[in-house]
């Protein structure tokens, strides 16, 4: 009895600070959120205060620039963490083939995990997609694909940003499913060779279940890197052209600062933070069935 | 596989750290040497400002902290600093933040009242927002104060009419300028000259003369204007179009942008910049612009006087020596409008009494005309201030010897445009102004990139405009 | 047939180094040109190396080494703070009981969810109101808010996955729980904690947007000085390579010397029944 009396404050002992840092740094902030979001505060307009109750966020469902916001949310997250899972599993599957060349690869795919989101997207705007001098533009047009205006036009913005975001966190998965790869056991693998099983149904039947721990994690990982990502779309096209590449993350941020609206804008902020947490909430379950 | 060495450095890189220790070790050690010369040198510096008939030094041992953007303009004045310390025993501290983080960075400090920056480089467009709020004192009372300043001394009616106008709002002044622009038309003298043109007149004839330049096979294109979508942007273009096809930013009280005026404007910025310019110009801000003329892909451009002092910089310009300027082409109204940008310095109103009129002696020393001067052609540097504030210096003998070798006609455009073809109306200056202005920008550039079509553009931005009027 | 493919597989390898590596290497190429040669077209490869802007960003007017400085001490200290605070919550959440640990770690998750957006007015407003603005102090605890619930988390799947009859044995040795964890679980665990510290370090070291607005002249990481090479007036772009280069060095140079532990860590939990460990 004493024992686990013991036990528990030993475990509080522990777990305590942490939780005390974090309550204090944390929670202040978010009811302030919370408060702001309830009230009107429209810096150009002082002369509008008061409490607006539940209106900033009724007022989201009648604005259009909010939807349009959730669906390239949307269609950002899936498709970035699609890509780096396929992208990644891929290319791991590809390089264990070559095992002189993954030194090499495993330094290369370090270089863009450690730069700034910002640095890349700044680098990626004005090196990479510039029109014309750009290399992407140089490699076009050397190709005969001609010159355009990658982050300038509304549709290719947007398959720009989603490029520099998978370019940058790819490597990551390709990383993780390279060791996991190599950590498989071999032995299933003979067994089935030997039992004729060709090569994409070894891949279906063996290699996908055994991977599918590192699979569910790098999925849960990096949607939660989406739903955040901010700096080097900011960078790279600070949510333009138009609202081509507004993710709420950025509309919440336009509409604070560069708006002034702080009351709206803190409200988009807490609908961000719902939608990331119940999704959160999901895959977290999906982890645990398994 | 290779020992594990990465603990210890290797000896190439402690050679390496201790050289980079020894030279820190050094230069802080001169430090004080060169601060204390560079205080006898400024002890002799201050002569030009006691004749002012007031007491600089009536707040002495208070510290102010200015907040401005990385730009060489400032860049002078920071370096001019211990001069006006010498000067008031005002210490003086300045920051600089990101041109893209200075007006949150402002306006968060003046929102909050906490009093961390004195004074900081503000947009004039945001002066209605800044009054409306009350974050900063209106300046009557300082220049009416013949303690605080000198009215011969200072001559604050030499500063531009245009800029102290901009800088004004209900009546009252609210903030000085320290240094402006005017966007006037730079072009290659040397093809117009070629192709026997002459500077346009008139709208119609900026496009004749870029049609005769445009040259893509070749890399020649034959103009450029911003088109990065931003309020300080693709927005500081548009209005002067809008001007000049006689658009009116109110009706009554209420703001409308798309007038068929407004459509006629934004319909020529995009045919134009569709035509004749780089396909890139669309992401391009002034330095873009810029930078490509100088390397000699433009035929002419519409934007910011001081973007000269990038042209004449041997270091980058392929083209020093082939440019000339000229006033903003005529509209179809016969108007020439040009910008009345200017960064001005007002007086944080959450200050103590003390640091209010230690900010302003900052302010009126920023904006005499000495440190005018000195921060341009008296300037030791290479970058020379060509963004003055005052009448009187840039028709002084210094000043265009100075500027003789930019490019024919270089003062006389400015100049006679920032007499005679400023707005104080050219954007609208309302509190609002933030939003309405990245509305516009937004509705511009998708216009531009030909995702909607002008008329579309603009009367989606009416509607976002009336929501956010509405609060 | 086999030839081929090697080949094939080969020739990817190369282009995906080249595609992973080319932003640094290119900045680094670019940091030893001048100006004038940045803006040439076609982009040159070939041509006279100068080590001016690295003398400037260094030694000049504009130098980052103030910055360098900045950046080690906030990275440092948050980062060292983030593992005193996380490594014995993360073994206490992972291997522990205790009243209300379920919902307390779920806070702890839904804390790394906050958008820093909805965050930056209010951190700015406290941090003022306690004369935490621009003080390394201030920044240091924000910067606890991004990176203690995620080190928390990381150390989690990496105590979970030690072996419990590890722990057992160290407690039936009547070790004592503070001496079993010091002494037996730790060194276990001696990988996550590597791979947590680089990765708490590399996102305080890259971190932008807190940095700009709560930080300011004293306070200045060098992922915000290096934007000051953009001017409104134009951009040097040579500078701006070197300045970025020195920002980049050290988190390059870490990633480098620690890829081994990294690849090796982020399979934790990753696969279950490995069992080689």
């Amino acid at each position: 009895m004493r024992k686990a009396v013991s036990d528990r404050a030993f475990a509080l002992a522990l777990f305590l600070p942490a939780l005390v840092a974090l309550i204090v740094t944390t929670t202040a902030p978010l009811v302030y959120l919370a408060w702001n979001s309830a009230m009107r505060i429209d810096l150009s307009m002082p002369w509008l205060g008061g409490f607006a109750g539940v209106d900033n966020y009724a007022k989201m469902g009648a604005d259009p620039r909010f939807w349009n916001s959730l669906w390239l949310t949307l269609i950002y997250t899936v498709t970035t963490v699609v890509l780096q899972v396929t992208l990644g599993l891929s290319l791991a599957l590809l390089v264990l083939r070559i095992p002189r060349g993954q030194a090499a690869l495993r330094v290369a795919a370090i270089l863009p995990l450690v730069l700034a989101p910002v640095v890349v997207g700044l680098f990626w705007r004005t090196l990479v997609l510039s029109p014309d001098v750009g290399l992407v533009d140089v490699v076009t047009r050397a190709l005969g694909l001609g010159s355009h205006n990658w982050l300038g036009d509304p549709q290719l913005a947007l398959i720009s940003v989603i490029a520099i975001h998978t370019w940058q966190w790819t490597p990551l998965a390709f990383l993780v499913f390279l060791a996991s790869l190599a950590s498989l056991p071999p032995d299933v693998f003979e067994a089935a060779r030997i039992d004729r099983a060709s090569a994409w149904q070894r891949f279906v039947h063996i290699t996908l279940p055994l991977m599918r721990p590192a699979i569910v994690i790098v999925v849960i990982m990096r949607t939660m890197i989406a739903l955040s990502a901010f700096a080097a779309i900011f960078a790279a096209t600070g949510g333009g052209p138009g609202t081509a590449t507004e993710i709420l993350n950025l509309y919440a941020y336009r509409t604070s600062f560069s708006e002034l609206n702080l009351g709206y804008g803190a409200a988009l902020a807490m609908v961000l933070l719902a939608i990331t947490l119940v999704v959160s909430l999901l895959m977290f379950r999906v982890r645990r069935r398994r | 596989m290779k020992p594990d060495r990465s603990s210890r450095p290797t000896a190439p890189a402690r050679r390496r750290m201790l050289k980079q220790t020894a030279a820190l070790g050094a230069a802080s050690l001169a430090a004080p040497y060169v601060l204390s010369s560079a205080h006898a040198q400024a002890n002799a510096d201050i002569a030009p400002y006691t004749a002012a008939k007031i007491d600089w030094r009536q707040v002495a041992g208070e510290e102010i902290t200015v907040a401005v953007i990385p730009a060489s303009y400032f860049d002078n004045l920071v370096t001019l600093a211990p001069t006006f310390e010498a000067l008031t025993g005002v210490k003086v501290r300045f920051e600089k933040v990101p041109p893209g983080q200075i007006r949150q960075k402002a306006m968060l400090d003046l929102s909050s009242k906490t009093a961390t920056y004195a004074t900081s480089a503000t947009d004039p467009m945001y002066y209605p927002l800044y009054v409306s709020n009350k974050w900063i004192d209106p300046l009557d009372r300082y220049l009416g104060d013949s303690k605080l300043t000198d009215p011969k001394w200072f001559d604050y009616d030499d500063i531009f009419k245009a800029w102290r106008d901009a800088n004004s709002y209900e009546g009252k002044p609210y903030a000085v300028p320290y240094d402006g622009e005017v966007t006037v038309q730079v072009y290659r003298k040397d093809l117009y000259d070629a192709k026997g043109l002459k500077a346009a007149d008139t709208l119609d004839e900026f496009l004749k003369n870029a049609a005769a330049i445009n040259d893509p096979a070749n890399r020649v294109y034959g103009m450029a204007l911003r088109g990065f979508a931003g309020a300080g942007q693709n927005m500081y273009i548009y209005p002067s179009l809008f001007r000049e096809f006689g658009g009116e930013w109110f009706r009554g009280r209420k703001i409308v942008v798309d007038s068929p005026e407004a459509v006629r404007a934004l319909d020529w910025y995009v045919s134009a910049e569709t035509k004749y310019a780089p396909p890139a110009v669309r992401n391009w801000n002034w330095p873009d612009i810029a930078d490509a003329f100088s390397q000699g892909t433009l035929g002419c451009y519409i934007d910011a006087h001081s973007s000269a002092s990038v042209l004449v910089n041997p270091e980058k310009s392929k083209v020093v020596g082939k440019i000339a300027f000229a006033r903003w082409p005529k509209g179809p109204t016969g108007k020439r409008c040009t910008s009345i940008w200017n960064w001005g310095f007002p007086i944080n109103a959450a200050l103590s009494d003390k640091q209010k009129r230690a900010t302003w002696l900052f302010i009126a020393w920023a904006a005499s005309a000495e440190t005018q001067a000195r921060t341009s052609w008296k300037f030791a540097g290479p970058a020379k201030r060509s963004g003055l504030n005052r009448v009187s210096l840039w028709k002084s003998p210094g000043f265009i010897a100075m500027t003789t070798d930019i490019g024919p006609n270089f003062i006389d455009a400015a100049l006679t445009s920032l007499e005679k073809d400023t707005d104080v109306d050219w954007r609208p200056r309302v509190p609002q102004w933030p939003a309405i202005g990245d509305t516009m920008a937004t509705a511009i550039q998708a216009a531009l990139v030909g995702q909607k079509k002008s008329k579309q553009a603009l009367d989606e931005a009416q509607a976002r405009i009336d929501q956010i009027l509405k609060g | 047939m086999k030839r081929a493919r090697t080949v094939a597989l080969v020739v990817l390898a190369a282009a995906l180094l080249a595609i992973w590596a080319f932003p640094v290497l290119w900045a680094l190429l670019t940091s030893f040109k001048t100006e004038r040669d940045v803006l040439a077209y076609p982009p040159t490869v070939i041509f006279t190396p100068t080590l001016r802007n690295y003398h400037d960003v260094l030694f000049g007017a504009t130098s980052l080494l103030p910055n360098l400085l900045s950046s080690v001490i906030v990275a440092g200290v948050s980062t060292l703070l983030t593992l005193l605070l996380a490594i014995p919550a993360a073994y206490a959440l992972a291997r522990l009981d205790f009243p209300g640990k379920r919902t307390s770690g779920f806070y702890v998750l839904a804390t790394q969810m906050l958008p820093p957006v909805g965050l930056i007015i209010p951190y700015y407003l406290v941090l003022q109101k306690i004369g935490g603005l621009d003080t390394y102090a201030g920044l240091i605890v924000i910067y606890l808010t991004f990176s203690l619930p995620f080190a928390i988390w990381l150390m989690v799947s990496y105590f979970e996955d030690i072996p419990h009859e590890m722990e057992e044995a160290a407690l039936l040795d009547r070790a004592g729980r503070l001496r079993a964890l010091w002494y037996v679980i730790l060194p276990q665990a001696r990988g996550g904690i590597a791979v947590t510290t680089i990765f708490v370090f590399l996102n305080a070291w890259n971190e932008f947007l807190f940095a700009v607005v709560l930080g300011g002249n004293r306070v200045r990481p060098v992922t915000v000085a290096m934007f000051n090479f953009i001017s409104v007036e134009q951009t040097l772009w040579a500078k701006l390579a070197a300045g970025a280069m020195l920002a980049m060095a050290p988190v390059i140079l870490l990633g480098l010397l620690a890829q081994r532990h990294i690849v090796k860590g982020l399979t934790v939990g990753a696969v279950k029944g490995g069992g080689r460990r």
